[in-house]
C-alpha cells in the first residue's frame, strides 16, 4: 500500500516543473524472439534541483533509463522531457546543443578525451558551443573539484581514477547545467575515493537536478532518493534513504532476480 | 573547436594518425615519382641539326581512317622512320622570306634514301628572324603545312631521332598503364589506413556526442584532421618523391629504357598534385568511417568498445557482390579478346576490381573461414581466445587481411603475369626456329646472306630483320613483326602453322598470328585482303596467306624483306639470318669474313633468345619492387595500427590470469589465420587475374608460376606479417609504466 501511495506521489503530473521527466518510457534491444526488453513502461520525473540515485541489480535497466533520459538513447516506446524539451520531438542536432548547454555527464569511464589536457577536457562543452573560454573560470572549476592548477595541463592518463572522475565532474559543472547525469560515477573508485567524488558531486551541484545511475548503497548517503529498478520497471522509492535499508532493499532485489533465474 | 581538438590529438597521441600520416606521404611518394618518371626529359641527340633554326619533315604521323560511313574515325600512330621529300625542295625552303640557308639531310647517317629524296630539311634563319617566325612563313609556303612537320626548339631532336621519340612515347604509354596502377594501389592503402584510424577512435567520438557534439561537428572534426593529414603527407612525399623519380630514370636509363642523359620532372606543383590527388581519398574514406562513428547512438557506441556488428552493412556486401561480378565479366572478357592490346587494357580493371572485392567482402570472408576453423577452438584456451577474437571483430580482422590480400595478389599478378610470358615466350622461341645455325650481329647484308646460301650442304638460309608494323586491330597500331627474305622459310623456322602456307613469302602476302588474326582483333583468315603500314607509313595491301602460332618467339605479322627495303629507315640489313643444313667450320669462317657477324648453333642461340626474354621484365621488377615496398608498408601500418589497438585487451586478458605464453600463442594462431586467408584471398585474385591474361597473351590459359619466387612470396607476405604481429605483441607486453590508464 505503501508502495503504491508511493508510485501515486511519482505520477508523472503533466503540469510538472521538473525538468527531467519520463512517461511511459518503453526500450528494446534486438527484434523478434530474440529482443531484449531493457524499460518497460517507465513513468519518473526528477524534481528541480534534487539529488537521485537509480539503483537496481545487474540488468535491470539503469543505465538504459540513464541514457533514454539523457537523450544519448531514443526509447521505443513514451516520452521523455528534458529541460522542459520533449526530445522525441527535436532533431539529433538539437538534442546535442540540448545536451552541450543544459546537461552535464559522469560516466564511468572514458570520460575524458585521451589527447586532451584536463583543462582542454573541463572546456571541452564550452568549446563545442563555439563560446569563448575564460580559463580562469575553468581553473575555477577545477579548484571547486578539488583539482590543482598544475593538474590541469596533463594528459587524463597522468591522473589517478579519482582526480579523472574529479577532472569530469568539473566538465559537468562547467556549463553551470540544469542536469546532471551520472552513470556509475564511482564504480571503478575505491569506496573512500568513491565517498570522495560523491560529497563533491553533491556540494559543488548544489541547485542542479543530479541522477545518478550506481549499484553501490553508500552513494545514497548523500541523496534525497533512492528509486529501485526491477527487470526494467520502477520497483519503488526511498525518500532520504540510508545506505543500510537501501543495501537491504538491493539484497532483496537480487534475492528474487536469482529466483527469477532458477 | 575542431581545429583544436584535431591539431591536440596529432601533437599528443599520434598513434593511430600515424598510419594515415604514413600511407599518405607513401601515396605522395609514389605519386611524385611516378610523374617524375612520366614526365623525364631525355635530351635527343641533334646532331647536325643542331644549327638548323627550322626542320622539316614530311609528317611523321600514320593517319588513318578506320570504319566506313558514320562510323569512321581518323587515327594516328607515330611513324619510325621518315618518309622523305623531294630534294628540290630546299631550294623553295631557301628562298622562303628571313631564311639564310635550307639544305636537305637524311635521317641516319648511314640511312639510304632514293635518288633524289631526303629525310630532312634544316632551314637557317636570317640574324633577327626568329625560329617561330621562320617556321610560319615556311608553315604558309607549304599550304598551311599539311603533310609536313615543321619543328623548332627542342621538337627538332624528335625529328631528328624517330625511332627514339616513338621509343620514349612508347615508355610513356606504359607509364600510361603502369602509374596509375601504382597511385591506385597507393590510394587503396590509404583509404583503408584512414578508415582504420577513424574506426579505432570511435569511442573517443561517442564520448564527444554525449556531452554535446552533434554529428556535423565530429564529421568536421575527423575531416579536418583527415585533411591535414592528407596535405601533410603529400608535402612530406615530396623529397623522397623526387629522389625515387630520380632513382627511376637513373634505373631505366641503365637497363636502355631511357636515352643516356634523361632526368626525372621536378617540380614542387607535384606536391600540390599529390595533395590534390590524397584529399579525396582521406576525406572519403574518412566521411564514410565518420558517418558511422556519428550515426550510432552515443550510448550504443560507448557499450560497443570491444564488439563491433559482426554482420556487415548489406550494402558493403553488395557491392563487394558487383565487384566480384565485375572481375567474373572482366575475366571472360579478357579470355575472348585476344592480342597484346587486351593485356593493357584487363590488367588494371581486373585487378582493381579483384581488389575492390575482397576490401569490401573481406568481414564476410573473414566470418565464412573463422566457420571453417570454429572446431580448432577445442584445441586450448589459446585457439580458443584467437577464434573468439577473430570472429567478433570480422571487420576489424578484414582491415589487417586486405592489405596482405592486396600485396599477394598485386605482386602475384605482375611476375606470375611475366614468368608465364617469358615462359612461353622462350619455349616457342625453342620450338619456333628450326634452322641449325644462326647468322646475327651487324652487317647482315644481303651479301652474306647469298654467300651463306651457297655454301656447300646449305638446304636454305633465310634472313629476318625485326620490325614493327602498324595494323588496325581495330585501333592503329604497330605491332612487332619480322621482314624474312625469299626462300623457304619452313625449313628453318616451324611457326606452328595453323592455316595457308609458310614456304615462301611473296610480295603481297603476309603471315599472320593467330592470336592477332583472331575475332576481336584483327578478324581476318586465310585469303583476306589487308593493308598493313611500313615503319615509314607506307601501305602494304597483301594477301594473308598463313596464319602461325607461334607469335612470342618472332612477333605477330611476317612480311617479305624485299617489301620493307628502303622504308624503315635502315639500310636493307638482316637482324639474323637462319641456316640450315651446312658446316659449321664453313659458316664460322663466312662470319670471319665479316667483321661484327657472329655465328651461334641453334642451342647457344635459343639459350641467348631465354636469357633475354628475362632481361626484358626488368622494368617489371621495378614496378614489382615498388608494389611490394608499398605492400609491405600498407601491411605493417594496418597490422602494428590493429594490433596496438588491443592493448586494453590484452590487459585485462593478463590481468584474470592468461599467462604471457597463452597471450602470444593466441596472437600467433591471429597471425596466421590473418597470413593464410590474406594470403588465399590475394592468390584468387591473382588467378582470376593471370588466367584471363595468359590466355590473351600466350594463348594458354594455365599460368607458369616458379616454385622459388612464389615461395619468396608467401615468406616474405608471411614473416611480415607474423613480424608485425608479434613486434607489436611484444612492446605491448610491456607497457611503459608512465601511462596508468
Amino acid at each position: 500500500m505503501a508502495a503504491e501511495q508511493a508510485l501515486n506521489r511519482n505520477v508523472v503530473d503533466p503540469l510538472t516543473a521538473a525538468p527531467v521527466v519520463l512517461h511511459g518510457v518503453g526500450k528494446r534491444f534486438g527484434r523478434g524472439s530474440e529482443a531484449v526488453k531493457a524499460l518497460d513502461g517507465v513513468s519518473l520525473s526528477f524534481p528541480a534541483g534534487s539529488f537521485t540515485a537509480v539503483l537496481g541489480v545487474s540488468g535491470s535497466g539503469k543505465s538504459t533509463l540513464l541514457q533514454c533520459a539523457a537523450g544519448l538513447e531514443q526509447p521505443s516506446s513514451g516520452t521523455v522531457r528534458l529541460c522542459g524539451v520533449e526530445l522525441a520531438r527535436v532533431s539529433d542536432r538539437r538534442r546535442a546543443v540540448l545536451r552541450r548547454q543544459r546537461v552535464g555527464f559522469v560516466f564511468q569511464e572514458l570520460n575524458l578525451v585521451p589527447e586532451l589536457t584536463v583543462r582542454e577536457n573541463i572546456a571541452l562543452p564550452l568549446r563545442l558551443d563555439r563560446k569563448r573560454v575564460a580559463w580562469a573560470a575553468i581553473e575555477q572549476a577545477a579548484a571547486r573539484v578539488g583539482l590543482r592548477p598544475g593538474q590541469l595541463r596533463r594528459l587524463p592518463s597522468e591522473l589517478s581514477g579519482g582526480q579523472q572522475q574529479r577532472a569530469a565532474i568539473a566538465r559537468a559543472l562547467v556549463i553551470r547545467p540544469e542536469v546532471i547525469f551520472a552513470d556509475e560515477p564511482t564504480g571503478a573508485l575505491d569506496p573512500y575515493t568513491a565517498e570522495g567524488v560523491i560529497r563533491l558531486l553533491r556540494q559543488s551541484a548544489a541547485g542542479t537536478t543530479v541522477v545518478i545511475v550506481t549499484h553501490q548503497p553508500e552513494v545514497t548517503r548523500f541523496c534525497d532518493r533512492a528509486v529501485f529498478l526491477y527487470a526494467g520497471r520502477v520497483d519503488g522509492f526511498i525518500d532520504t534513504p540510508q545506505p543500510a535499508a537501501v543495501a537491504a532493499r538491493l539484497h532483496a532485489l537480487g534475492e528474487r532476480a536469482s529466483g527469477d533465474d532458477r | 573547436m575542431t581545429r583544436g581538438w584535431m591539431l591536440a590529438g596529432l601533437r599528443r597521441q599520434p598513434g593511430p594518425m600515424i598510419g594515415t600520416l604514413a600511407a599518405a606521404a607513401t601515396a605522395a611518394t609514389l605519386t611524385i615519382a611516378a610523374f617524375g618518371v612520366a614526365g623525364a626529359h631525355s635530351p635527343l641527340p641533334l646532331g647536325r641539326l643542331a644549327g638548323a633554326d627550322v626542320v622539316v619533315a614530311a609528317d611523321t604521323q600514320l593517319q588513318v581512317t578506320i570504319g566506313t560511313g558514320y562510323s569512321a574515325s581518323v587515327q594516328t600512330a607515330p611513324l619510325q622512320a621518315y618518309r622523305g621529300m623531294p630534294a628540290q625542295l630546299a631550294n623553295q625552303l631557301a628562298r622562303v622570306p628571313g631564311a639564310a640557308a635550307a639544305t636537305g639531310e637524311t635521317g641516319f647517317p648511314d640511312g639510304t634514301v632514293p635518288p633524289g629524296m631526303v629525310d630532312l630539311i634544316a632551314v637557317k634563319a636570317d640574324p633577327g628572324v626568329s625560329a617561330g617566325t621562320l617556321a610560319q612563313r615556311i608553315k604558309a609556303t607549304l599550304d598551311g603545312g599539311a603533310g609536313y612537320t615543321i619543328a623548332t626548339g627542342a621538337a627538332r631532336a624528335d625529328l631528328a631521332n624517330p625511332a627514339l621519340a616513338v621509343e620514349i612515347s612508347n615508355g610513356h604509354a606504359l607509364g600510361g598503364v603502369v602509374i596509375p596502377m601504382l597511385i591506385i594501389t597507393a590510394l587503396f592503402a590509404l583509404a583503408a589506413t584512414t578508415a582504420l584510424s577513424v574506426d579505432l577512435r570511435r569511442r573517443r567520438f561517442a564520448l564527444l556526442r554525449a556531452i554535446g557534439a552533434t554529428r556535423g561537428q565530429v564529421r568536421r572534426a575527423v575531416l579536418a584532421e583527415q585533411a591535414l593529414l592528407a596535405v601533410a603527407g603529400g608535402l612530406l612525399g615530396y623529397v623522397p618523391g623526387t629522389a625515387g623519380g630520380a632513382l627511376g630514370v637513373g634505373a631505366l636509363v641503365a637497363h636502355g629504357m631511357l636515352p643516356a642523359g634523361s632526368s626525372a620532372a621536378s617540380n614542387p606543383w607535384f606536391a600540390v598534385l599529390a595533395c590534390v590527388i590524397n584529399l579525396p581519398v582521406c576525406v572519403l574514406s574518412a566521411l564514410l568511417a565518420a558517418r558511422r562513428a556519428a550515426r550510432t547512438s552515443p550510448a550504443r557506441a560507448m557499450r560497443e568498445t570491444h564488439t563491433e556488428r559482426t554482420r556487415p552493412h548489406p550494402v558493403r556486401v553488395l557491392l563487394g557482390l558487383a565487384a566480384g561480378a565485375a572481375v567474373i565479366v572482366l575475366s571472360a572478357l579478357a579470355l575472348h579478346s585476344n592480342g597484346p592490346g587486351a593485356e593493357a587494357a584487363m590488367a588494371l580493371p581486373l585487378l582493381m576490381a579483384g581488389m575492390a572485392a575482397v576490401a569490401l567482402l573481406g568481414p564476410v570472408l573473414v566470418t565464412a573461414a573463422a566457420a571453417i576453423v570454429r572446431p580448432l577452438a577445442g584445441t586450448g584456451p589459446a585457439a580458443r581466445l584467437a577464434l573468439a577474437g577473430i570472429r567478433r571483430l570480422p571487420r576489424r580482422t578484414a582491415s589487417a587481411i586486405i592489405p596482405i590480400a592486396m600485396a599477394v595478389g598485386l605482386t602475384g599478378a605482375i611476375a606470375f603475369f611475366n614468368t608465364s610470358e617469358a615462359h612461353a615466350a622462350a619455349a616457342q622461341s625453342a620450338q619456333a626456329v628450326t634452322a641449325s645455325y644462326v647468322l646475327d650481329g651487324s652487317g647482315l647484308d644481303g651479301e652474306v646472306l647469298t654467300q651463306a646460301r651457297d655454301l656447300p650442304g646449305v638446304r636454305a638460309a633465310i634472313g629476318i630483320t625485326a620490325m614493327d608494323i602498324g595494323v588496325t586491330d581495330p585501333n592503329l597500331e604497330f605491332l612487332g613483326g619480322e621482314a624474312v627474305s625469299a626462300g623457304q622459310i619452313s625449313q628453318v623456322l616451324d611457326l606452328g602453322v595453323a592455316g595457308g602456307s609458310l614456304s615462301g613469302l611473296k610480295p603481297g602476302q603476309i603471315a599472320i598470328s593467330r592470336l592477332e588474326a583472331s575475332s576481336g582483333v584483327m578478324g581476318v583468315h586465310i585469303g583476306a585482303r589487308i593493308t598493313v603500314y611500313l615503319p615509314d607509313g607506307t601501305p602494304y595491301p597483301a594477301t594473308v596467306t598463313a596464319i602461325y602460332q607461334r607469335s612470342l618467339a618472332l612477333g605477330d605479322l611476317l612480311i617479305p624483306a624485299s617489301v620493307a627495303d628502303g622504308h624503315t629507315g635502315a639500310p636493307a640489313q638482316y637482324s639474323q639470318i637462319l641456316v640450315s643444313g651446312g658446316s659449321q667450320r664453313e659458316l664460322a669462317a663466312l662470319a670471319v669474313g665479316h667483321p661484327g657477324v657472329r655465328l651461334a648453333s641453334r642451342a647457344v642461340y635459343n639459350a641467348e633468345v631465354a636469357q633475354n626474354t628475362g632481361q626484358n621484365s626488368f622494368g617489371d621488377n621495378v614496378i614489382l619492387g615498388v608494389i611490394g615496398a608499398l605492400a609491405a608498408v600498407t601491411m605493417i601500418n594496418t597490422l602494428a595500427v590493429s594490433t596496438t589497438e588491443r592493448r586494453g585487451q590484452l590487459r585485462l586478458l593478463s590481468r584474470i590470469g592468461a599467462t604471457t605464453g597463452q597471450l602470444a600463442s593466441a596472437f600467433r594462431l591471429q597471425a596466421l589465420f590473418i597470413t593464410v586467408v590474406g594470403i588465399a584471398a590475394g592468390g584468387a585474385v591473382c588467378a582470376g587475374t593471370l588466367i584471363g591474361l595468359d590466355r590473351a597473351v600466350t594463348g594458354s590459359a594455365v599460368p607458369y608460376i616458379p616454385a622459388v619466387p612464389a615461395a619468396l612470396i608467401v615468406t616474405g607476405v608471411a614473416a611480415l606479417t607474423f613480424g608485425t604481429i608479434m613486434t607489436s605483441f611484444a612492446a605491448m607486453s610491456h607497457p611503459p609504466a608512465r601511462h596508468r590508464r
